[in-house]
């Protein structure tokens, strides 16, 4: 898997396949790995491989949930920023939360950004179309490890 | 006050050490008489005990014991207990007095404590309504919408209507969500009061109002120079409020009016938001400022019942009053003051 991905880290099936749709719909191209938890993902991005590096490839973007199992999403963000190898990646907070206190901590964390999901699906999917197209497509990455 | 209490200590003294040489009812009464003079002078009862042990003090160390007869010490003690007994009651009262503050400060920390978790339940319930009603909705609308697109061709025109009501039902669910967590939110909010230019904010939210709805004929009457005391960013949201309804229900009149003024009644300034719209039933009045209480069908007008229940509570934080007046078709006139403070004339 060496193309661009996005890795959508949510637990709402519906709101994985509300995701995966709109992703769909507006032909944001490129794979999309999925992990249901804050445990699993962290697992998937940090897992190691033999004395450096790390056991799977690095998306070109993260799409984080808040209300996580396990781990919840901003231990996630902070853990993410608080290794070497992945404190670069964007992360952007795709949550349904429009609580001030959320927002702050959530830039306070390193979010790229945060974006509230609307519940009008054709809002949703715009909102990630436009998210899509700017961290895949407008955006210059940082290079990777 | 030192001087009192030297004087009275002095003089004490003397009564008691006459009291106990010479036992005699008037010495007794004399030295009652200066315990209530210090009373009258302002000597609190701690001070009058005090006074009182070092006088008896000084009459027991001024002679030997062994030069004092017995009788005399047994009087001097008991004198001591008689005396004491209308400072010991004061004291009985004052302790007394100290318990039940104690209990009723004990009940007040209970109450700010049961307040405190109601808050936090309050902040949690919320919290969750935000995340967790909001799930389910984006589900409902958003495979709603799937079936519309990707199964348009096996169902047929009945089918596509009751998606649509479907999708309708969730998005308007949604945004009584927001308002209801909106109203949630000014309970939690600081108000800080500052001068603000009331013309300013209604100018800015007319323009707001006409870029929604550039097609709309709609003339405002808005007055320079209304200032007010109160928090720009609440008045912001009740003026939103009262502006938007207005705008709502002027939308059937072929010349819509919206005016803003100002008067003084009893010297406290009244803030008025007058249209030409709708109006209401003013028998209805008292539902008006509740919360969901529509006096409009949706098909009419659309709303969620939530507004007019917010400028309320924003007004009412300003420790100010919202009342209204209307007819049917008549249009609406809503009134408020802000507590800001009574001009003399």
């Amino acid at each position: 898997m060496s193309d661009k991905f996005i890795l959508l880290i949510e637990d709402n099936p519906s709101d994985e396949a509300l995701t995966l749709r709109a992703l769909k719909k507006n032909k944001i191209s490129g794979n999309v790995v999925v992990k249901r938890d804050g445990a699993e993902a962290l697992e998937y991005l940090l897992a190691p491989r033999g004395e450096t590096g790390l056991a799977n490839p690095l998306p070109q973007l993260i799409l984080l949930d808040l209300n996580l199992p396990k781990i919840d999403g901003l231990e996630v963000l902070r853990r993410i920023r608080a290794d070497a190898r992945t404190k670069l990646l964007p992360v952007v907070i795709l949550t349904s939360s429009l609580e001030d206190t959320d927002i702050v901590r959530g830039y306070g964390f390193g979010a790229n950004g945060y974006v509230r999901k609307p519940v009008d699906f054709v809002q949703f999917a715009e909102a990630v179309r436009q998210i899509g197209l700017y961290w895949l497509i407008v955006n210059e990455s940082p290079p990777t490890i | 006050m030192i001087n009192i209490s030297q004087n009275l200590s002095e003089r004490y003294s003397a009564a008691l050490a006459h009291y106990l040489s010479d036992p005699d009812e008037d010495v007794l009464n004399q030295a009652y008489e200066l315990g209530r003079k210090a009373l009258r002078d302002g000597l609190g009862v701690l001070d009058i005990a005090m006074l009182h042990h070092d006088a008896l003090q000084a009459v027991i160390s001024g002679q030997s014991r062994a030069e004092m007869p017995a009788p005399a010490i047994a009087k001097a003690a008991a004198f001591l207990t008689e005396s004491l007994s209308p400072f010991e009651m004061s004291f009985r009262g004052y302790a007394d007095a100290n318990a039940r503050l104690t209990v009723v400060n004990d009940s007040l920390l209970q109450s700010q404590a049961t307040a405190e978790a109601a808050h936090r339940e309050l902040e949690a319930f919320s919290y969750s309504v935000a995340h967790d009603l909001r799930a389910p909705l984006r589900g409902i609308d958003g495979f709603s919408q799937a079936l519309l697109e990707d199964y348009a061709d096996k169902v047929d025109e009945e089918g596509r209507r009751y998606l649509n009501f479907l999708r309708q039902g969730a998005q308007q669910m949604g945004r009584l969500i927001d308002d209801l967590l909106g109203l949630s939110r000014l309970a939690r909010t600081e108000l800080s009061r500052l001068p603000v230019d009331l013309t300013a904010l209604v100018r800015n939210v007319a323009a707001q109002l006409r870029n929604a709805e550039p097609d709309r004929e709609v003339e405002f009457v808005i007055p320079d120079g209304i200032a007010v005391d109160g928090d720009a960013s609440l008045l912001r949201i009740a003026l939103e409020n009262l502006l938007g309804n207005a705008w709502k229900f002027t939308g059937r009149r072929a010349v819509a009016r919206i005016e803003v003024g100002t008067m003084s009644v009893d010297g406290e300034a009244v803030y008025l938001v007058r249209d030409n719209g709708a109006g209401f039933d003013p028998a209805y009045e008292v539902k008006l400022f509740g919360v969901f209480q529509r006096l409009h069908s949706t098909h009419e007008f659309e709303g969620t019942g939530i507004g007019l229940a917010t400028v309320k509570r924003i007004v009412n934080r300003h420790g100010g009053r919202i009342w209204a007046a209307s007819e049917v078709d008549c249009g609406a006139t809503f009134y408020f003051t802000l507590g800001e403070r009574i001009e003399k004339p």
